[in-house]
């Protein structure tokens, strides 16, 4: 028999799952804006959709828990779509922050972008492993995620670098850089949603 | 079919009406007969005077009252404590091991003996060692008789307290004999009502009182003499051809019906409104 | 990752939760119990911490009450039942030639599903019940135990101008409490709790609960309780138990967010059976 609680389970587990493609398709449109040179003025409408899914998923998850008094895996699930959903939410954020710097900045076309867009597609794949990590509730999958941080948090401390020692045009430095470092927020973020997956399977807290 | 469920309705509540007169009828009619016959002897000599002689006139019951009160007495000193201790050991120690249940099935067996063969038993075991009728074989008796009724109902009494007491006593460390006590405390109305009824259930015996206390026409004279008793005056007055001993004899029923009717009406006042237990 | 979340570190964990420092109380090994032919508790280990409350929860029948009834040796009082295994007291067992029942339960009080004052004494009465029925004469020291021990439950302001009344004539919710200051005149060293609230009002629970939790600073509490958010809230440690066995024992927080043990989430999730 279905309990209750499992209404608002499924219902949480669903919100999420709309969350998890809405911010995927975010940042993918923030991406292609920036390397095939697009507005994407439509990124500003799915951030603003995935900050009221967050928010009501958070009116869910309490309600949740003042109803039904929810332990173990439940209790365990409610706690991990805290972080999931603000992960989500921040995917699109960033993904809305990476547009308006083009805004900013006009014009890139001149510029290189391989590094950036190379950098963008790690992340993107780290983004996609916390989605499905979290659609499957792959534990496995989830535990593949950290590695790949490293890699985007190294492309972002040599871009620094070259940014440092003054070479090349400002504008394109600049832009990349900005977008380097949304690239790497959402990469944390990527790490952080692996880490509940985790949590939700086996109870075990992340340590650092 | 309406109409026949009323009438059949009606029909059983005017047939338990009639079966409740038939049960009043010979009740108030004894009572009526024994009061109206009896009232006319009932004055200060018939508490204080001996019995006449036949024929004679005045006299009274005195020593029969006097007997039936020293029986009623010893029977219940012999009776009770007896009664009273076996029936906490059928309630309360009786449970854990399988001597309660064999004593529980004596006192069933006991409560069965016709009350002539408990009146035998004590022939047999104190009239003819001492050669003679007498209070004590009387007490014996009587008492023997008392045991079994009065283990019995203390043991549905003790058992009637919620053994949420028990265990509450039980649990604060308190021994055992401490405990039945305590339990013993929380029923004593119901016991005091046992043990009262069982008073009243002896006190109109007659036949075992014919082969131990005898009978005598003079006062108490020690415990190991016969004595007279209300019953065995009745019987033996009632039997007898004269019309002054018929007299007496229906003033002592009256008073005895009295003695029985009081008993009752105390047991009443005890237990009026309240749980056993309480 | 650049910033790393800070959390406590192991040795703060340690002082945190000094597992290793927690005093015994009372422990249970290889316990087995039985009525009749029927086995109520197989192979039971537990450690019962000192000035905690354990909490031990099971659905119906798993044997949690037997095992609580055996920390005080109630349990042999049931026709027929039988125990073997053993349960220290400070490292003493109770079921030993060396130790009286009586006295096991002097120092293991133990408080009841429903209310249950003795009905034929005062409320007065009912407190120093343990002490007057055990042989205590001392009159004046009474009446400090009155309302030393009526205050400590948080009785004294409501009955304290009916010390004479029936403890029977209570509510519910008073009643528990008075038999839980019944319990703690003798100064029992454990207090074992059967299913305290289940006869209770919330307000009355909530009350009894406060007064569980401000207990185990003088005394080890052991609860059994059907009621998972009530062991949520008050116990530190939790037992869970089917069938008679130990299925899972932890700190109650493990327990609750993380058991290892399936039965034990599927228990406490409600996806049972």
């Amino acid at each position: 028999m279905a309990r209750l609680m499992d209404m608002g389970l499924n219902q949480l587990n669903t919100m999420l799952l709309d969350m998890s493609s809405l911010s995927q398709t975010a940042v993918a449109a923030s991406i292609d804006a920036y390397s095939k040179g697009g507005r994407g003025s439509e990124v500003r409408k799915m951030a603003e959709r995935l900050q009221a899914l967050h928010r009501q998923v958070s009116d869910l998850s309490m309600e949740v828990i003042a109803r039904y008094q929810p332990v173990a895996s439940d209790l365990r699930f409610i706690k991990a779509c805290f972080e999931i959903s603000y992960g989500f939410f921040r995917y699109g954020r960033y993904a809305l922050d990476i547009v308006e710097v083009l805004e900013i900045f006009g014009d890139l076309a001149k510029c290189d972008r391989s590094a950036v867009v190379d950098t963008a597609k790690v992340t993107q794949e780290m983004i996609r492993m916390s989605a499905d990590a979290f659609a499957r509730r792959d534990v496995n999958l989830a535990r593949k995620i950290p590695a790949m941080d490293d890699t985007v948090d190294e492309s972002y401390r040599n871009n620094l670098m070259k940014v440092m020692n003054a070479k090349g045009n400002l504008k394109c430095s600049l832009s990349g850089t900005l977008i380097l470092r949304y690239l790497e927020r959402i990469a944390d973020h990527a790490t952080y949603i692996g880490e509940s997956v985790d949590y939700i399977v086996t109870g075990i807290e992340p340590t650092a | 079919m309406k109409l026949r469920r009323v009438v059949s309705d009606k029909l059983w509540t005017v047939f338990t009406v009639v079966a409740l007169g038939l049960a009043i009828v010979p009740l108030l009619s004894i009572l009526f007969d024994i009061a109206s016959k009896g009232i006319s002897v009932i004055n200060l000599d018939f508490f204080t005077q001996l019995p006449p002689l036949a024929n004679a006139s005045g006299g009274g019951m005195g020593n029969a009252i006097q007997g039936t009160l020293l029986l009623v007495a010893l029977s219940s000193a012999i009776g009770l404590p007896i009664g009273l201790f076996s029936g906490v050991y059928i309630s309360e120690y009786g449970v854990t091991n399988r001597y309660g249940s064999a004593v529980r099935f004596l006192g069933d067996v006991l409560a069965g003996i016709p009350s002539i063969v408990t009146g035998v038993l004590a022939y047999t075991l104190i009239v003819l060692t001492f050669q003679s009728f007498s209070v004590l074989a009387g007490g014996v008796a009587l008492g023997t008789m008392m045991i079994p009724i009065v283990s019995n109902t203390t043991a549905e009494a003790l058992k009637s307290v919620p053994n949420s007491i028990r265990e509450a006593s039980i649990a604060l460390g308190i021994r055992k004999w401490r405990t039945s006590l305590l339990i013993m405390a929380n029923a004593k109305k119901a016991i005091a009502t046992a043990s009262l009824l069982a008073i009243a259930r002896i006190t109109g015996e007659t036949a075992p009182l014919i082969l131990t206390a005898g009978i005598s026409t003079l006062w108490f004279s020690g415990f190991n003499q016969p004595v007279g008793s209300l019953t065995y005056y009745i019987y033996y007055f009632g039997t007898s051809p004269y019309q002054n001993w018929q007299n007496m004899a229906w003033g002592a029923a009256l008073i005895l019906i009295a003695i029985v009717l009081g008993i009752n009406a105390a047991v009443r006042l005890i237990t009026r409104g309240k749980k056993a237990y309480a | 990752m650049l910033e790393s979340v800070t959390s406590l570190d192991v040795e703060e964990r340690q002082r945190l939760e000094p597992h290793d420092a927690l005093e015994t109380k009372m422990e249970v090994v290889g316990l087995d119990a039985w009525y009749s032919t029927k086995q109520a508790l197989v192979d039971v280990n537990l450690n019962v911490r000192s000035n905690k409350v354990t909490a031990i929860i099971g659905p119906s029948g798993c044997g949690k009450s037997t095992l609580i009834r055996c920390l005080n040796r109630m349990h042999e009082l049931v026709p027929g039942s039988r125990v073997t295994g053993s349960v220290l007291l400070d490292g003493k067992n109770i079921y030993g030639s060396d130790l009286d029942a009586v006295d096991v339960r002097r120092r293991v009080g133990m408080v009841f599903q429903k209310p249950n004052p003795f009905p034929n004494m005062s409320i007065a009465d009912n407190v120093t019940a343990g002490l007057k029925l055990a042989g205590v004469k001392d009159e004046s020291s009474m009446k400090e135990v009155e309302r030393r021990t009526l205050e400590r439950v948080g009785l004294w302001d409501e009955v304290k101008d009916d010390l004479k009344r029936s403890g029977a004539s209570l509510s519910g919710g008073q009643q528990q409490r008075l038999c839980i200051a019944r319990a703690l005149a003798i100064e029992p060293e454990v207090l074992l709790m059967d299913e305290p609230c289940s006869a209770l009002d919330p307000t009355a629970t909530a009350k009894i609960e406060q007064l569980i939790t401000s207990l185990k600073q003088t005394y080890t509490v052991v609860i059994v309780t059907h009621n998972m958010q009530q062991a949520a809230r008050i116990a530190d440690y939790t037992a869970f138990m089917y069938l008679g066995k130990l299925i899972e024992y932890d700190e109650t927080t493990t327990l609750f967010e993380n058991p290892r043990q399936e039965l034990t989430e599927r228990y406490i999730t409600g996806k049972f059976g």
